[in-house]
This record gives C-alpha cells, sequence and structure tokens, in this order.
C-alpha cells in the first residue's frame, strides 16, 4: 500500500526514445546471476505485456492526480513539450526546439506538425496552450499550477508555436514541461476540469486507453498512428497485487512479465530464479527518506486562523540537540537492515540521483555514527540526566510536558519500513538518554499534525524530489511555514535570500553554487536527517520480451521508454 | 398468534433493525474524533481554504441532526443522508475523486459474492454432510477425525490458512497469486472458465475450510441432539432402516437450528470474508472496506458499512423465515 | 463426581490445559527462557536478515535480523494479555446485561436483548477494524475494543441462565421474604450462573486472540509491541513469502493455533461438565453381541420365551447388570403384567427384549426366543423384518416420541406402508385414520401435529401407531398414566377386544396393579433386576409367595379394604454397582434370614407356571429346572 501517500511533487517523466534513434537492435544487458542472456534483435510485435504493482491509479483526469500510478498511466497515454531521459537530461517532445528571448522573459516552443489525438484529431499548439493555461488557472489542482506560477501569459500564435512570458528571468524552464500533458481542446472546453473524471482519457501518447477496473487493472492498446512510430506489443496490462510477496510470486510463476516494486528481502531469491533479472538504478528525481524536527520558533507560528498549534518540544530548537540525534543515527545499519543494503546514504534534500546539484563535496561535513559523541554532545550542551532515570533533562526549565527530553514520534502507517526505523532510532536515541514515543499515523492524520499546525516533535516521511532541486529546497523557506509547505518550520533569513537568487540565475554553475551553500546551511542546522535515497528495483522476465532499459542510471521500466520498444522474445 | 402475523412481526422488526443501523452508521463516523472534512481534501498542502470548500462540498457544514437555525427544520447532515440513502444515493468518495461510493461498492460486492457464495455453498454442502456422518459414527475414528479437524480450523486463523495456500499453492503448484481473472487473454470459452477457477480457487478453498469447520461442529451435535430424541427410538422401532430414518424423521429437525446458525454465522463470514481478500488482493467488499479504512474515505466506509449490516439482517430474516416454515411447533416470536 | 476430578478425567480438557499452561509459562519466564531481548535492538548486518534457522537462532531471524524464537515467547505475553483481558471486559460488560435482562424480565429484558441482537448483526471485525483505525492503534484500544465488542455471546449466555434459575423455588422464597434484588442477585443467582460463564468466558479468550492477531495483521496493531499478529504482518508484507522465509511465517501462525486451540479445549471441557449432555445416540452402530447362551431351553407353547436374560449398561468402572437372569414367557394372545418399583429393570428386559436398547446397554447373557428365532443374536437387518408387523412397542411417555414436525396421521401411515406391500399411500392414509378412530380420536386430527394434541391424546396415538401393522405382541409401557379413569377403562377395553380379536400378546408394563388385576392373564413381579415372582394373576394377587409380592398388595389400596392402613416398603432398592450376593431383596426383607443374605434364591416352582424366587419356598416346592 505504500504507492499511495509517498508525497510526490513530480512522480515520474514521460520518457521517449526518438524514432530516430532507432528503436530495434537493443542488447539486453542483464545484472545478476540470473537469466543472463544477451538477445538477437528481434523483429516480432505483438504479445500481451502483463505488469504487476502495488497500487492503482485513482484519478484519470491528469489535473487531479497524485499517485504514482496516475502519473505512470498519464505518461503512456499523453504527451508533453519536453521529457526528460533515464540519464536525467531535457529532451524535445511535442515541442521540437524551444529558446528564451527579451532578456529571459519569453519562451517560445515549437511544437511538431505530424501529431494527432487518439480520436484523430489533429494537434496543435493551440491544445498545448490552453491545456498550460488549464493547469495554471485551475486552482483545485493539487500539483500541476505550481509549475507554472512564473508565466504570466502563454498563448498559441500560430499553429505549432507557443510562447510563454515571466516577469522576471527563471534559471528552470524545462523542468516544468515534462508533467504539462497535453489535453484535446476540443474535449476538454466544454466540461468542468475538476469534476470530469476522463473515463476516455483521450490524449496523443503511444498508448491507448482500452479498459479500467479500478483497484484491479488497467488494460492499454498502442497507438498505430504515433508520430514516434507505433509501440510493438498488442497490450500493456498493469495488474494490481497488493500484496508485495503475491506480486513477487507472480513474475516467478510467469503471470507477469515484470513487477515495478517489491521488498529489498526478494531480491536475493529473484536473482537466483532463472529467467528473471532484477535491475537497479534509482527515481526520476530521487526519492528520499526523512526524519525531520519541529523547530519553528514560537514568533514565526501560524495564527490560531491559520492553524497554527506549535506544540513542539523547545529542545529540538537548540542546534546541539538535532545535531546529537544526528550522530545517533546509523545510516548504514538502517540501509543493511531495511534495504539490504541496497539505496545511497543519505545526505540532504537534493539527492544524489540529481547528479548535477547534489553537493558531493558536501559528504565529509556529515555527521558520523557516534553513540558516545553524540551522549558527549548533549552533555556539553547541559543537558544533564539528573534524577537517574536514563533521559536528560534540560539547563533551562522549558523543558517540555514531561520535563525531559522526551519527543513525539509520528509515521505514517502506509509504509513498510518506518515502524522498523522507529523502532531502531528509539533505540540509539535511548542511549544517548532521549526518549521517544511512537505513534503511527495515516497520511491524513500525518499530514494535519505536521503543517501548518505544528503539531508534533519528530516526524519520519519520505519525499520523491524532481530533477531540479528548486521545489524541494522550497521547504525550508520562512515564507512556506504560514502556507503549511514547510514542515519543520526552520527559518534562516540567508537561506531564503539564497534560495531567491537561485530562482532568477541563468548560469548553472553559478546556480549550483548557491544551491551547495543552501545545503551546507541545511546540514549545519539538520533540521532534517536524511538517512537514506531509496534506490529503485525492478524485475523483469527475459524470456518473454526484450528491449527492457534497465542500464540507465534512472530506472522505470514501466514507462514508455520501455514500454513502447519492447518486443516478443523470438 | 397466526403465522402470518408472525411473518409480518419478524420483517417489521426487520426493518426497525436497518433503520437503526443506519442511524448507527451515521453517528459512528461523526462522533469518532478526526474532522471529516479534512480527510475529504485531497490537496497534500491542506490549505484553510480546501478544508473550507470539501466541508461545505460534503455538506458538512450543516448542523448534525436538527436545524434549528432557519433554514428548514429538516436541514441536517441527518435528513440529508436519510434523503440521499432513499434515493440510492450513498454520497462520493473522498479518495477516489468524482466517483460514487455506490459505483465503487457495487463493483466490488460482485467480486465479493463471486467468491462468497461458492465458499459458503460448498462449505455448507460438505460441513452438512460430514457433521451428519460423524454423529452417526459417534466416537469412531470418523467422527474423531472430523472433530479434530474441525477444531483445528477453527483455531486456525483465517489469514495465517490464507498465507499457508498462497506459499503452497503457488510455488509448488503455480497457481494465480492475485486478481480475479487474467486480464487482456483472449481466450476461449473453456480457457476463460478455467482461468477463472484457477484464479478463484485458492480464496474459495481458504474460505471454504474456515466455515466447513464451523458448520461441521454444529451440524454434529444438532445431529446427535436428534439422533437422542425419542421420536428417533420409535421409528428404529418402527422398523425403519437408518437410512429412512435420516432422511425422513432426523434430517429436517438436525436442519433447523443450522439455518439459524448459518445466518448468525454471517457476520463471522463476512470477517473471513475480509481476511481472504486481504491475502489474496481479491477486489471486493472486504478490500474495500480495508483500504478505504486506510486512506479515511468516510464515505466508503460508510456505505460498506451499511451493506454489510443490512446483508447480515436481510439473511437473518430469511432464516428465521425458513425456521419458521420448517417447524410447526413455533407460535411465539 | 466431583467438578476437578471431572476435568482431569476429560482428555481432551487436559490436553487444552496442558497447552494453555505451557503457553502461561513461557509467557511469565520469558526473560528466562529467551535467548534473546527482542525489545533490545541490536547491531544487525545484512546476512542477519531472514537468515535461516541456525544454532544461534534456533527459528531463524526475522525481517528485521531479530531472533524469531525470543519474539515468539515474549509474543505470548501479548496475546494471553488481550485475551484475558479482552475476555474480562466482555464477561464483565455481558455478564451485567444477561443479568439485568434476565432477572427484571420484561420490557427492561426485552429492550436488552434486542440491543444484543442488533450488536450480534454488525459485522465485528469490519466493525473493530474501523473504531482501532479511528482511535489509535494502542494495545490498550485494541483490548477496549475487542472486549466492548465480544460481550453478545456472554449476554445471551447468562440471560438464558438467570431466567432458568429465577424460576427456582429458593428464589422465589428469597424473595416471598422480602431478599432484595442485589441480594438475590448475589447469593442465589449468580453462583448457579458462573459456572456456565466460566465455560463460556474460556471460548471468548480464544476469540479475543484471534482478534487480536487478525487485527495486526491487518495493519491496525501496535507496532511497539511484539505479538504474533504483528510478527505475520511484518513477514507478510515484508517479502517472507518470497524470500522463502517459512521460519518468519509459521512459527507465530502455529503459536495462535496453540494458544487458541489451548483455550477451546479447555473450554469445550468445562461446559462438558457444567452441562453435560448425552453423549450417545440411538442410531449408533450396535457392536455384534455374542451373549451368553441360555441355560433352560424354550417354551414350546409361548409366543415369546425369554430365557436367562441379563442385560448390562457400560458404567465409568465397568459392566452394571440391570438385568439378571430373568426368565418368563408370554402365551399367545395372553397379556402379561410385568410390575415393580422403578428401576427393578422392567421396561429395560423388554427393551432388550425387542433390541430397543440405548446405546451402552447390551444382552449380556441369555435369549430371547420368538418363535423358532432367538431376537437376541438376530442382526439388525434380520430384525427389521420382525419390527412392528410382529412386534410393536407403545412407549412410557410419548410426550416425545412422536416427530413434531410430522403430522401424527403420516407417522401411522409410514407404519402402514412400511409393513404391509401393496397399500398405496391413500390406503395408508385412509387406515391411520381408521386407527385414530379405534382409539377414540376424530380421524380429522390425523393432519394435526402432535404439539396440537393433548397429552392422553397423543397416548392414545402412539397406541393406534402400535397397531398399525397388526403385530402379534405389543410391549406397553405404562400406556394410560396420562389418562383419565374413563379413557384409561375405555382403551384397555379396547386392547382387550383387539387382543382376543386378533389373538395378539400383550406385555403391560405398569405400576398400577389395579390395572393388572383387571385385564391381565399373567403377572411378572421384578425386583431388582430379577424376577421375585411370576403367575396367573388370580394366584398371585390372591396368596403372594415372595415377601416383596406381599408388600407390594399391602401398598396398594383395595377397594374391597378401603380402611386397610396402607404399608409402604421402607428401604431403596439396591444400586446397580453394589449388588448384594444374596437376594436382592434380603436387606428390605421382613422375613429375610442369614442364607438370603448370602445365596440368591433361584426359583421355585409352587405349581405349573406360578413360581417364586424365594428361600422361604424352599422345604415345599421344587427348584425350577435350569433356574
Amino acid at each position: 500500500m505504500h504507492a499511495l501517500r509517498v508525497r510526490t511533487v513530480l512522480p515520474a517523466f514521460l520518457v521517449l526514445i526518438l524514432a530516430a534513434c532507432g528503436t530495434a537492435a537493443e542488447e539486453t544487458t542483464t545484472t545478476g546471476a540470473g537469466g543472463s542472456v544477451t538477445t538477437q534483435p528481434s523483429t516480432a510485435t505483438g504479445g500481451t505485456v502483463r505488469i504487476g504493482w502495488g497500487g492503482a491509479p485513482a484519478d484519470l483526469n491528469p489535473g487531479l492526480g497524485v499517485l504514482t500510478e496516475d502519473y505512470t498511466l498519464y505518461d503512456l497515454i499523453y504527451d508533453s513539450p519536453l521529457n526528460i531521459n533515464l540519464e536525467g537530461n531535457f529532451e524535445p517532445e511535442l515541442a521540437t526546439s524551444w529558446s528564451a528571448s527579451d532578456g529571459g522573459l519569453t519562451w517560445t516552443l515549437t511544437i511538431r506538425d505530424d501529431v494527432t489525438f487518439h480520436d484523430g484529431t489533429p494537434l496543435t499548439a493551440e491544445d498545448v496552450a490552453y491545456s498550460l493555461n488549464l493547469y495554471k488557472d485551475t486552482e483545485d489542482f493539487p500539483f500541476l499550477p505550481s509549475y507554472l506560477t512564473p508565466f504570466v501569459s502563454i498563448e498559441a500564435p500560430d499553429a505549432t508555436t507557443v510562447t510563454l512570458t515571466t516577469e522576471s528571468p527563471i534559471g528552470n524552464f524545462e523542468y516544468r514541461m515534462p508533467a504539462m500533458y497535453v489535453l484535446p481542446k476540443h474535449i476538454w472546453e466544454g466540461v468542468n476540469p475538476v469534476e470530469f473524471t476522463n473515463d476516455e482519457m483521450i490524449g496523443s501518447g503511444p498508448f491507448k486507453l482500452a479498459e479500467h477496473a479500478q483497484d484491479e487493472f488497467v488494460r492499454l492498446g498502442p497507438n498505430p498512428d504515433y508520430w514516434g512510430g507505433a509501440p510493438n506489443v498488442e497490450q500493456v496490462v498493469f495488474q494490481t497485487f497488493t500484496n508485495p510477496d503475491a506480486r513477487v510470486q507472480a513474475l516467478t510463476n510467469g503471470d507477469v512479465d515484470m513487477i515495478t516494486e517489491f521488498p529489498a528481502t526478494a531480491v536475493a531469491s529473484l536473482r537466483s530464479t532463472a529467467n528473471v533479472v532484477v535491475a537497479d538504478g534509482s527515481y526520476f528525481g530521487g526519492r528520499l527518506a526523512d526524519i525531520f524536527f519541529n523547530v519553528v520558533e514560537p514568533a514565526n507560528c501560524p495564527t490560531t486562523e491559520e492553524g497554527g498549534v506549535c506544540s513542539g518540544h523547545p529542545a529540538l530548537r537548540d542546534v546541539n540537540v538535532r545535531r546529537a540525534l544526528a550522530t545517533a543515527t546509523d545510516k548504514q545499519q538502517l540501509i543493511d537492515t531495511l534495504l539490504l543494503g541496497l539505496g545511497a546514504k543519505g545526505l540532504g534534500l537534493v539527492t544524489s540521483s540529481l547528479s548535477y546539484w547534489y553537493p558531493e563535496e558536501l559528504l565529509a561535513e556529515d555527521y558520523e555514527f557516534d553513540l558516545a559523541a553524540g551522549a558527549q554532545m548533549l552533555e556539553d550542551a547541559g543537558y544533564l540526566d539528573t534524577d537517574g532515570d536514563g533521559i536528560r533533562e534540560c539547563p533551562t526549565d522549558d523543558c517540555g510536558p514531561t520535563g525531559d527530553l522526551t519527543f513525539r514520534l509520528n509515521y505514517p502507517t502506509d509504509n513498510d519500513e518506518h515502524p522498523r526505523v522507529s523502532d531502531t532510532l528509539s533505540g540509539w536515541w535511548q542511549e544517548i538518554g532521549v526518549k521517544v514515543e511512537i505513534q503511527g499515523l495515516d497520511s491524513d492524520a500525518l499530514t494535519s499534525v505536521c503543517c501548518p499546525s505544528f503539531d508534533y516533535d519528530v516526524m519520519l516521511w519520505s519525499w520523491t524530489s524532481d530533477p531540479d532541486p528548486e521545489s524541494l529546497l522550497g521547504v525550508m523557506l520562512c515564507t512556506e511555514i504560514a502556507s503549511g509547505y514547510s514542515e519543520t518550520g526552520f527559518c534562516d533569513p540567508e537561506y531564503d535570500e539564497l534560495y531567491d537568487q537561485q530562482l532568477v540565475e541563468l548560469d548553472p554553475a553559478a546556480r549550483r553554487k548557491i544551491i551547495v551553500d543552501m545545503q551546507r546551511i541545511a546540514l549545519e542546522q539538520v533540521p532534517y536527517i536524511i538517512p537514506w535515497y531509496y534506490p529503485r528495483i525492478q524485475a523483469y522476465r527475459s524470456d518473454r520480451f526484450s528491449g527492457w532499459q534497465d542500464s540507465f542510471p534512472i530506472l522505470s521500466l514501466e514507462d514508455p521508454s520501455s514500454l513502447a520498444v519492447i518486443r516478443p522474445t523470438g | 398468534m397466526s403465522r402470518g402475523r408472525l411473518v409480518l412481526r419478524k420483517v417489521a422488526w426487520a426493518l426497525v433493525t436497518v433503520i437503526v443501523v443506519i442511524t448507527f452508521n451515521f453517528l459512528l463516523f461523526r462522533v469518532l474524533p478526526g474532522d471529516p472534512a479534512k480527510a475529504g481534501v485531497r490537496d497534500p498542502r491542506l490549505t484553510p481554504e480546501s478544508v473550507e470548500a470539501a466541508r461545505v462540498r460534503f455538506g458538512l457544514d450543516k448542523p448534525v441532526f436538527l436545524n434549528l437555525e432557519g433554514g428548514g427544520l429538516f436541514d441536517s447532515q441527518y435528513f440529508a443522508y436519510l434523503g440521499a440513502l432513499a434515493q440510492g444515493d450513498l454520497g462520493e468518495s473522498y479518495a477516489y475523486n468524482n466517483r460514487t461510493v455506490t459505483e465503487l461498492i457495487g463493483r466490488s460486492l460482485v467480486n465479493t459474492v463471486w467468491l462468497v457464495l461458492p465458499a459458503q455453498i460448498l462449505s455448507i454442502m460438505i460441513g452438512v454432510v460430514l457433521g451428519l456422518l460423524a454423529a452417526w459414527r459417534k466416537g469412531t475414528k470418523l467422527d474423531v477425525g472430523a472433530l479434530t479437524f474441525s477444531l483445528f480450523m477453527w483455531s486456525l486463523p483465517t489469514f495465517f490458512l490464507g498465507i499457508l495456500l498462497l506459499f503452497v499453492g503457488s510455488r509448488t503448484f503455480g497457481l494465480p497469486t492475485a486478481g480475479r481473472v487474467t486480464i487482456g487473454a483472449d481466450a476461449g470459452f473453456a480457457e476463460a472458465v478455467g482461468d477463472i477457477f484457477s484464479h478463484l480457487l485458492l480464496p474459495t478453498a481458504t474460505l471454504a475450510l474456515v466455515l466447513l469447520g464451523e458448520y461441521m461442529i454444529i451440524m454434529r451435535s444438532s445431529v446427535v441432539e436428534v439422533f437422542s430424541e425419542d421420536y428417533i427410538l420409535t421409528a428404529k422401532a418402527k422398523g425403519l432402516s437408518t437410512f429412512q430414518i435420516i432422511r425422513r424423521h432426523a434430517f429436517r429437525n438436525a436442519m433447523l437450528p443450522i439455518v439459524t446458525l448459518i445466518a448468525l454465522n454471517l457476520g463471522f463470514t463476512v470477517s473471513g470474508a475480509i481476511q481472504v481478500e486481504t491475502v489474496y488482493s481479491w477486489p471486493g467488499l472486504g478490500k474495500l472496506t480495508v483500504d478505504a479504512v486506510a486512506q479515511r474515505d468516510f464515505p466508503v466506509l460508510q456505505g460498506a458499512f451499511l451493506l454489510l449490516a443490512i446483508a447480515v439482517i436481510f439473511a437473518n430474516l430469511v432464516a428465521e423465515l425458513i425456521y419458521l416454515r420448517l417447524d410447526p411447533r413455533v407460535t411465539e416470536a | 463426581m466431583n467438578r476437578w476430578r471431572q476435568l482431569v478425567r476429560h482428555r481432551l480438557g487436559l490436553i487444552g490445559l496442558v497447552m494453555l499452561g505451557l503457553a502461561l509459562v513461557a509467557a511469565i519466564t520469558a526473560p528466562i527462557i529467551a535467548p534473546y531481548d527482542p525489545y533490545e535492538s541490536v547491531r544487525v548486518g545484512i546476512e542477519d536478515i531472514y537468515a535461516q534457522p541456525s544454532d544461534v537462532h534456533l527459528l531463524g531471524t526475522d525481517d528485521a535480523g531479530e531472533d524469531i524464537l525470543s519474539a515468539l515467547i515474549y509474543g505470548t505475553r501479548v496475546s494471553l494479555l488481550v485475551g484475558f483481558s479482552g475476555a474480562l471486559i466482555s464477561l464483565i460488560v455481558g455478564g451485567l446485561i444477561g443479568l439485568v435482562a434476565g432477572y427484571k424480565g420484561g420490557r427492561i429484558g426485552n429492550g436488552l436483548m434486542r440491543l444484543t441482537d442488533f450488536f450480534l448483526v454488525i459485522p465485528d471485525l469490519a466493525l473493530q477494524i474501523v473504531i482501532v483505525a479511528i482511535v489509535g492503534q494502542s494495545l490498550r484500544n485494541i483490548i477496549l475494543v475487542i472486549g466492548l465488542l465480544g460481550w453478545t455471546t456472554s449476554a445471551r449466555l447468562v440471560r438464558a441462565q438467570t431466567l432458568a434459575v429465577r424460576q427456582r423455588k429458593f428464589v422465589e422464597r428469597a424473595r416471598a421474604v422480602g431478599a432484595s434484588d442485589f441480594h438475590i442477585l448475589g447469593k442465589h443467582v449468580f453462583p448457579h450462573v458462573l459456572p456456565l460463564m466460566l465455560a463460556n468466558t474460556v471460548l471468548v479468550i480464544s476469540l479475543a486472540i484471534l482478534a487480536e492477531s487478525t487485527l495486526s495483521f491487518i495493519g491496525l496493531g501496535d507496532p511497539t509491541v511484539i505479538s504474533w499478529g504483528q510478527m505475520l504482518n511484518f513477514a507478510f508484507s515484508r517479502g517472507a513469502v518470497s524470500a522463502g522465509a517459512w521460519w518468519a511465517l509459521v512459527p507465530p501462525g502455529l503459536a495462535i493455533v496453540w494458544v487458541v486451540l489451548g483455550t477451546t479445549l479447555v473450554g469445550n471441557a468445562l461446559e462438558d461438565i457444567f452441562n453435560p449432555r448425552i453423549g450417545r445416540h440411538y442410531l449408533e452402530k450396535e457392536k455384534p453381541s455374542t451373549p451368553e447362551p441360555a441355560r433352560v431351553p424354550p417354551s414350546r407353547v409361548a409366543a415369546l420365551s425369554i430365557r436367562n436374560l441379563s442385560v448390562g449398561f457400560q458404567g465409568d468402572d465397568g459392566l452394571l447388570l440391570a438385568v439378571d437372569d430373568v426368565s418368563f414367557d408370554i402365551g399367545r394372545g395372553e397379556s402379561v403384567g410385568l410390575v415393580g418399583e422403578s428401576g427393578c429393570g422392567k421396561t429395560t428386559t423388554m427393551l432388550a427384549a425387542l433390541r430397543l436398547l440405548p446405546p451402552g446397554g447390551s444382552i449380556v447373557a441369555g435369549a430371547v426366543h420368538w418363535g423358532e428365532k432367538n431376537l437376541a443374536t438376530m442382526s439388525e437387518e434380520e430384525l427389521r423384518h420382525l419390527r412392528w408387523v410382529e412386534l410393536s412397542m407403545v412407549f412410557q411417555g410419548a410426550m416425545n416420541a412422536l416427530n413434531p414436525v410430522k403430522k401424527v396421521g403420516w407417522q401411522i401411515a409410514e407404519a402402514v406402508r412400511t409393513h404391509i406391500p401393496g397399500v398405496g399411500k391413500a390406503g395408508a392414509d385412509a387406515r391411520a385414520r381408521t386407527l385414530l378412530e379405534v382409539v377414540g380420536i376424530p380421524p380429522a386430527r390425523a393432519d394435526n401435529y402432535p404439539h396440537e394434541f393433548s397429552g392422553g391424546m397423543r397416548q392414545r396415538a402412539m397406541i393406534a401407531l402400535a397397531l398399525a401393522a397388526n403385530p402379534e405382541l405389543v410391549v406397553a409401557d405404562e400406556p394410560t398414566t396420562a389418562l383419565d379413569v374413563m379413557i384409561q377403562a375405555q382403551v384397555m377395553d379396547l386392547l382387550s377386544k383387539i387382543r382376543r380379536e386378533l389373538a395378539m400378546s400383550m406385555v403391560l408394563i405398569t405400576h398400577d396393579l389395579g390395572l393388572v388385576a383387571e385385564s391381565c392373564d399373567r403377572v411378572v413381579v421384578m425386583y431388582g433386576g430379577t424376577v421375585a415372582e411370576q403367575g396367573r394373576v388370580e394366584d398371585v394377587f390372591s396368596e403372594p409367595k415372595h415377601p416383596y409380592t406381599q408388600l407390594l398388595l399391602q401398598a396398594f389400596p383395595d377397594l374391597d379394604q378401603p380402611d386397610r392402613p396402607l404399608v409402604s416398603i421402607p428401604g431403596t432398592p439396591p444400586a446397580l454397582d453394589q449388588l448384594p450376593p444374596g437376594c436382592r431383596f434380603a436387606a428390605r426383607c421382613p422375613q429375610a434370614f442369614d442364607r438370603c443374605h448370602q445365596e440368591r434364591p433361584p426359583p421355585y416352582q409352587v405349581s405349573n407356571g406360578w413360581e417364586a424366587a424365594c428361600f422361604l419356598l424352599e422345604p415345599s416346592a421344587v427348584v425350577v429346572p435350569g433356574g
């Protein structure tokens, strides 16, 4: 059930290998002992690809989607102006080229002229502009409007041109485009966008929707007129297996040809299963696990009308306490036990998948696991265990409801690892004299105690990042405390200033430096502890279809990058 | 009182229970802690505006029972709920945008019936026959074996049996691990039937086995009681063969408590179905309920709950009426 | 036998007790016997995840590298805690409601029962899931929810018991004396209700344990607490199946089965003890018996000739003889009265003769000659052909001897159809109505059910039934006890008439000596499982030879001597497991002497067909050969 409430900023992007790059003659390189096959180029077509996943799409309306599964469908059925490929680079899709002019205030997209929607209607720049404006103007759409906030006007002066105007230059135009699924204007202009269920899902992408049974399966057929070349398979079926074991077993039995996710504990047995290949890579923007603290200062607390409660333990506002806790967290051990060693050690909110923006140079400044040192830090800062009960008290009188370092710890219940993580953390932190009271809450309850109410002490959660660090860095802004986007209530004016600078910095290198500085602040102030970056592990059968794109840094086999190109073996 | 009046009384009582259940259902989701409006908001940023919008949208801004603020006495949540129910409108799902609860429940209900009906029929048939045999051959190996089996089944949690069967069934026999059918398969009729069968096999077997134990024990004790009645001795003295005695005299009398107990045990069947659907990812009402709980999808929960309770009430009523039909002695409600 | 001994003897209950005991021991000694402390966080490496059972970890490790055996042992604590606490809450709530409902009765009682019915209708797991999910997954909440939703069975049970007890005499007395409700409930009602509540509670415990494990498995358990359901939840959702880690799945599941099974066994045992039901039934397969052969040859002229019949019952400590070496004849067309005190074995003798003994009883020795055949050794198959058409019986206390869900006429017609070939449904139905008319019941009543007949009518219907196939011998066991004197006379006249017309033999089992005197040709007097005296009615009743017969006659009112005082015979017949070596009647016999206590008297022949088994006859009479 964990695909449901991971806070996804932009979960997945459409990737398409251009037709010109060729679709035939892939060699599947495999990882692991099982089924090492280097196939001959195959030219077969047809067949039904069956994919097992753990959740199910809930919204066929791209404006309303919040789940990973929703976005998987959109990527297959719709096109957008640009895409991000499996190496993390932006590529043309509906837009053959794009450029900025007018001092960076106007962006122009040139749209292809050979695209038709699934119902035969041609796709023009008008549909593109219409869709972008729809996303921008519909407030009730949860995610998509935020990508378009800088644009003050979006127009289609002719059938192949779209212009977007901003008030000040932006440094990351491309990353705003991949999620802009182009909708057919002639269908959408007559409906209420928020209430439209979009059961037919008319798009222009490589696949068409054939059948959808809520929480059971989705069946897709190929778009034979796709401008990028029709897919080679006859059907794609996504089937829901809530139980991870059932999913793995389905792959082993041959009931499905690929599974999009499975527990790390099954890796070993899958690797040793014949005809099964285990692939690993990372998520598009990277996905991180985080432990964060309620550090909102009383002066910054949102008003009661805004929903502020601010019941955080005062000791957590002391950076020494947070540093001590970071020192008492063994990231590698967590990775070993929960992910069986797969997954990268976490650093900050900018994940290692955002290779360019990832502050490698800060790795040396991260906190080493050392329980004694952590205890010493607390000792030096004046937190002593005066009554001998194993829990330290504060140097000042203001020490929370229990008068000592007892923190509430919450986590979302839809994730299988968090109970284990909190268990383990509690053990380590106990050894340096900090007690935690653990409570799992469902995602909605968790959101309501988190922000903007700030009614918690410590929280565990996870984020999936955009390919651009901007949005995730925004969670540490002072200005976002009242809006509820800031989860920790962290506020450092210097950080806010740096953020504004990078927003308009057009030179990537300069921008990178600013972002590294921001992350240094985050590391020093440690409102977040990032234990790990999730690996993306998927598995597929090598004896059914070939052409799975599993040798890139980013892994996303359910993506058109694989599904549009795979062929039946032999 | 006359039979006719008795029947009417039972039906009336069932209707009253239904209304009480409806009200209970309504209250349940409003007295428990947490603001239902928040659950209806899909925007993860949960701004106060979106909470308010959700509140109005789902009618949660009205008073709960009676509207004394002017605007009509019955302009309240409770009567809005009753009114909607009367039209078959169970509301809109919080979790799935723009989908009605009726729609969601309807589909999953069909799936659950697919699962529960065969399991129930199988377990009743086998349980009754086994119980009869065990009672007849009381004290023999057959009886002891059947009793042991039933006791074991009773003590085995349904989900555990499901896991075991899933483990063995999928690893050893390659049976499918989830879902109702192999989707998108273009198969002939015979193959389609075989496909459905292979998917139904494990979940139905799990549920049937669990229910079987229960019914066997009930039937057995009922039959033993009947077989020790004096009229059985009369029948034996009359020179009837054992088979004739069982068929003509014992069976009907032994079935009477079975009918009631099967109906009473529907709650047990529901709990079994919830567990089986969870283990096998069977997209039925039980799984819908568990998922709805995780997503705090209150309208769906309310709807599922109501449906389950009404089904049980209805089944009870049917059982009581059957009992009335079978037993000429009953004169009192 | 006291309760404790009963429990110990109940094998299954004992096993259950041992199972529970082991679990309890594990729970209490967990810190001592568990190899590791599962609540302690240890440093584990990747190879420790789902490690196979080994020397270091006897049951392997789970998904977090923790030792499964230790978790299993500690898990006992939670399961037992939830089970007992949840059950306790159910018991208290349910018990209170049941007590009040049963005691007060009326509107309050009904209202409370409606409430219970209502809760029964709600699907319990669904409700538990909803409530726990909303109030929070703490152990305390789970216990409360399970307890508060599980009270319905307790309530029903307690109410039923309370209702039954309330009507008992001592409670009525207490109320009459003015005792307060509270006092009565506490002192009188409660102690009677308690034993069954106890049995029920044990079963509720097993339900509570199952409920907790199910909730934990679904993911609503308390994650900070180790329970078996929680272990299964972790294993199932963290890939134990696909990792092949059966050791993470099977032990916790089996542990649940262990505790629930143990509890259920104990609960069932307790229920058997406090609410014993007859374990056996009439359709059990009869073990083929080979009785010791009779010593005395059968009579040539009698219809039924019982020789040296001994009937035994399986007791806890061995075979008990209810009938010991009984011999008498029934002549063709003869009416024989079989009399004696309750428990003297008269009914048992005839049941044995007709091979209708309840399970546990068997013919130990002797023969029952019916024509050329010996009924005592015939197979059930062969017997069936004789039943009803040659030998029929009117059972004592015809209350339930008729099937309550079948019409009376149908039941009689069934007998007709079974034995008279060629008679169709219509013919059998007509005959049934005729028979009813013969016993004085309007033929239209054939379409009624037994509960629509009065007691007397039922008894007459039984007689009609017995005559349905024109039998040669009818055994009537107290056929007229429920009838008033007028009807009694009618029925007995009727029977005599039929007897004469059809040359039908009859055995009349009764205490009513007057009835025997009026309607029987001969009489057999039984005492303590033996025949005391038998002979022609005129002979035996005018000059009884056996002291018991004498006393019996004195105890009976005599119309001719209305002022004669009635003398009751002091004492009681001997218990079957404490039979004296000598004459059964010796202990109560006013004329007994030494030999009577040591030796059992054989039957002495007084005259042809008149015998009495008493040493007093020794000088004047001769022992019956073979007796």
